[in-house]
């Protein structure tokens, strides 16, 4: 069933195209009946959840690798399932009036379905690997979703920078995951969870802790990783209610409190979470006071409140849970509701700042009611939901697992930011509905029609009379999901009113009445100057770092793919030089050969002397003639060596080649420059030859070593005794390359047609051969083939004489380098 | 002598280095000379040892080798090499030479214009 559901509303996705077409809002009312469905089919599971059982359902995926397709529904998962597909229908129903004129539609409510599909996914995923595809999942329909209005700048920044550090940080989860699995020997989470005390004891834990809280951090808008979720509202307001209130960033929070009862109570785990919850919930309040967007003041203000519910998963003690659990339930209703009273708001005003709106309350009654009640909610006001998860959340942080210290450090931080939330929220209400009337961008602001009212309504109806007399629904409902947070079975019942005058109480009253007095100068502290210096601005750096990684990359292709040989012949040869180095470094002093320079002869040492000469003049000669006798001097050395050393048919064929080349090279030094010039500079030439140095040491160490260890025997004493049975030859070697290696020799001779095939085609196939295509150029000259070229030669001479003085030859088309070097490397 | 041997690729691999990295196409045509005789003479020393005046000949009254003659696989190899470097320098050269009818210089930095051929 579970995999049913989610299977099911993946691939019924496409269906939402037929949005596309008329009556928009009654297709609107029909699509929602899918996740209504799926609504459904969680609350029929429920009650089996709720008496403690636990729904499994496997489906065998890759069953050689251990991968199964593994779905769980717990107290937790259905608390979190019946939300997204709770609030999701909701969210159909309000997309269907919000998007009514917006040609786009049915491809938003493709992206909304895909984005539900995996959010279910995740949260009743069973295996870590199957939760990490889910997440990645979200991270790319949440990014389809933000950027949908891809026609403008803001919204593709907005998509792209939420993307790249979701997923960015989904990398750091999956090999955290990884290694978590890997200490507890399995990939499904039931059982990563049970092996608790072995993980903790795990030399894994510390980096895969750190890793998963990468993970959790971005996905959850931790700070300093929040920057992206502000951003994120460029999405249209159903998407940004849907994603940024009920489901997406709580992905974070999901995944620490189904780790919970595995991985908590280590010091690391509580005061990682503790700091980076408390700062984040204390920062987003902060910001949220001083937006003018209200869909901003909504967006910090949920920075906020992921930071409290960060801060529940951290600090232990045995109220955590608790507040946890009521914490994403109230938010998830008031602030869903918020974001879409603030669409009806900026769908019938035009306009989302607070400084362009004000005394709307006349004319938008009903979004008046509906957003002072959520907003009530959302700055913990008795007898709203929000207030018993404040309850709760002063509570459980005056009731901790923290060093005292620290606990007094933490109250006093919720307090300032229920403070701050209280006068966020009476900013948020007084800035649209009451004070003077700002210039109004439409000439007639209606009230939001009733349709796009219902999905908002829902649920500030349900913040309203949940604790009027369903807590004890509620607290039935959290039962299991808090068991599954806790790891420990716990009686869980909630109160509207306190019994008796505690602690939490007491602040909960200095909160509210603090937060009342102060509303009157809510304008002064929301347009003070900021204490931060302007560089220190997350949007900035992250724009730094991207236009940083941008251009650094292109400086970096520039340099490397330069279109120049040389240049990566240089990078290739440092590359082998850290290859061939490395081991030589580490393995080769200890094991140095000893040398054996007994019986050397008088030829043998003429020989390898003249080859370093030769090459020296090789290089240092000015003439090409001069370059030709000395290369051929180096060749007839090697032949020598040959003949020194039992190579007959080496040396002869060394021998061939070298008069054949040396014949070749005098043709083609013909028509090229009859000396050299020095191109490069005394720098690059100095570079090159320290390179050249440093390759030639290390392959004279190489072969040194290489040729005086004798690990395996020779294979060639086959060769020698089959020679002349098997091959009927008694030159072993011929009989290897005509017999034993046969093919070998066949692919040599058809490498050497390939050339001469091409070399052909380059001498003699030339358009200016061809009269016709010659005429088709307008060129006039018949023939200017190989041979023909040497009549010319004559007459070129000259220009290419020309060239060689420093002057482009007249009549070259190209541009001629710079002698010197200047233009290298580039 | 394996030393000795040694040193000398080492510096038929540096020269060969030292004028492939020239701008001059010429100079990397001598470069690509050296860089296979530097090979080959690596193949030959990674045989059975250097052994003199004893080639790999069949004696017709055993129908064996002697097991102290020099390597015959290794020689096979380096023959194939051979032949594949000039096919390969012939190749090079003209492309050199048709590289310097079009562009008119033999400095790598000129050849910015390719489609010209």
């Amino acid at each position: 069933m579970l995999t049913a559901i989610v299977l099911s509303m993946l691939a019924l996705a496409p269906i939402g195209l037929l949005a596309r077409h008329l009556p928009r809002p009654l297709i609107g009312w029909v699509l929602a009946l899918l996740p209504l469905a799926a609504f459904a089919g969680f609350a029929a599971r429920a009650p089996l959840v709720l008496e403690g059982g636990v729904l499994i359902e496997t489906l065998p995926w890759v069953p050689e690798m251990g991968l199964s397709v593994r779905f769980s529904l717990d107290g937790l998962s259905l608390l979190f399932a019946l939300l997204v597909s709770g609030i999701g229908t909701l969210i159909f129903l309000y997309t269907a009036y919000y998007l009514a004129d917006d040609p786009g539609m049915g491809r938003f409510y493709v992206y909304l379905a895909i984005f539900m599909g995996a959010m279910l996914g995740l949260v009743l995923a069973d295996n870590v690997l199957l939760l990490f595809i889910f997440w990645e999942l979200t991270s790319v329909s949440s990014y389809l979703l933000v950027g949908y209005k891809h026609d403008y700048p803001e919204a593709r920044r907005g998509a792209q920078m939420g993307l790249l550090i979701t997923v960015g940080g989904g990398l750091a989860l999956l090999v955290g995951l990884v290694l978590l699995s890997n200490a507890a020997g399995s990939f499904e989470i039931s059982e990563i969870i049970g092996a608790g005390e072995e993980l903790r004891a795990s030399p894994f834990y510390t980096p895969a802790l750190l890793l998963i809280f990468l993970g959790c951090f971005t996905k959850s808008a931790q700070f300093p990783f929040h920057i992206w979720l502000p951003n994120a509202m460029q999405a249209p307001t159903p998407a940004s209610a849907y994603l940024h209130s009920a489901t997406m960033v709580k992905a974070g929070v999901y995944l620490l409190a189904r780790l919970h009862p595995a991985l908590n109570e280590t010091p690391l785990w509580i005061y990682t979470l503790t700091a980076v919850g408390g700062t984040t919930m204390l920062i987003g309040a902060a910001i949220a006071l001083r937006k003018d967007d209200i869909k901003g003041l909504l967006a910090y203000s949920t920075v906020s409140m992921l930071g409290a519910m960060v801060l529940m998963a951290g600090i232990g003690g045995h109220d955590a849970p608790l507040a946890l659990v009521t914490l994403i339930l109230a938010h998830a209703l008031y602030k869903g509701a918020l974001f879409m009273l603030a669409g009806a708001v900026d769908h019938e005003a035009g306009t989302r700042k607070l400084s362009e709106l004000g005394g709307l309350g006349r004319e938008m009654p009903r979004t008046l009611v509906l957003t002072s009640l959520a907003a009530l909610s959302a700055a913990g006001i008795p007898p709203l939901f929000g207030f018993v998860a404040k309850e709760e959340l002063l509570h459980a942080t005056t009731h901790s697992n923290l060093a005292p210290g620290v606990e007094m450090l933490v109250v006093g931080v919720t307090v300032v930011a229920a403070v701050l939330g209280i006068l966020y929220a009476w900013r948020l209400v007084s800035g649209i509905f009451f004070g003077p009337a700002a210039p109004r961008k439409k000439a007639h602001v209606h009230d939001a029609p009733i349709g796009m009212l219902v999905a908002p309504g829902v649920l500030t109806l349900l913040s309203v009379i949940l604790p009027l007399g369903l807590l004890p629904m509620v607290s039935a409902l959290f039962q299991p999901a808090v068991m599954a947070i806790a790891g420990e079975p716990g009686e869980v019942s909630l109160h509207l009113m306190p019994s008796a005058l505690s602690l939490p109480v007491v602040l909960s009253v200095v909160a509210i009445g603090s937060g009342a007095a102060l509303t009157r100068f809510v304008k002064q502290i929301s347009a003070a100057p900021s204490p931060l210096p302007a560089w220190l601005n997350g949007d900035r750096i992250y724009d730094a770092a991207i236009s940083g990684l941008l251009n650094g990359t292109t400086a970096f292709t520039r340099a490397v793919q330069n279109g120049r040989l040389r240049n990566y012949i240089r990078y290739s040869l440092l590359a082998l030089l850290a290859v061939i180095l490395t081991p030589l470094a580490l393995f080769a002093p200890g094991n140095a050969p000893v040398p054996d320079l007994s019986n050397i002869t008088l030829p043998e040492i003429v020989t390898a002397l003249l080859v370093p000469l030769a090459i020296l003049g090789t290089i240092r000669a000015r003439s090409r003639l001069g370059a030709i006798i000395v290369t051929g001097v180096v060749g007839a050395m090697v032949s020598f060596m040959f003949v020194i050393y039992s190579g007959p048919d080496l040396a002869l064929t060394q021998l061939l080649v070298e008069v054949i080349s040396t014949v070749f090279f005098l043709l083609v030094f013909a028509v090229l420059p009859a000396s050299f010039q020095r191109l490069s500079s005394a720098a690059t030439r100095a570079r090159d030859a320290v390179i050249a140095l440093g390759i030639g040491a290390t392959m004279a160490a190489f072969t040194w070593i290489a040729a005086s260890s004798k690990l395996f025997p020779p294979i060639s004493a086959v060769f020698k005794a089959e020679a002349l049975a098997e091959g009927k030859g008694e030159n072993v070697v011929n009989v290897i390359l005509v017999d034993f290696r046969g093919f070998d020799t066949m692919g040599e001779i058809t490498v050497l047609f390939i050339a001469l095939l091409g070399t052909y085609a380059m001498l003699r196939l030339r358009p200016e051969a061809d009269p016709t295509i010659a005429k088709m150029r307008g060129k006039t000259e018949p023939d200017a083939g190989f041979l023909g070229r040497r009549g010319r030669r004559e007459m070129g001479i000259g220009s290419r004489d020309g060239h060689e003085n420093g002057q482009d030859g007249a009549g070259a088309p190209a541009p001629v380098g710079q002698p010197g070097g200047s233009q290298e490397e580039g | 002598m394996n030393l000795i041997l040694s040193l000398v690729v080492g510096t038929l691999f540096a020269g060969g280095i030292y004028l492939v990295l020239r701008r001059s196409v010429v100079k990397l045509m001598l470069g690509l000379v050296l860089l296979s005789h530097g090979a080959h003479l690596l193949i030959f020393l990674m045989g059975d040892g250097l052994i003199k005046a004893r080639t790999p000949f069949v004696r017709a009254e055993t129908g064996v080798a002697p097991p102290d003659s020099a390597d015959p696989l290794i020689q096979a190899l380096i023959l194939t090499a051979i032949v594949i470097s000039l096919g390969l320098l012939t190749f090079v050269m003209a492309l050199a030479y048709r590289t310097d009818q079009a562009v008119g210089s033999d400095d790598l930095n000129a050849m910015t214009s390719t489609d010209q051929l």
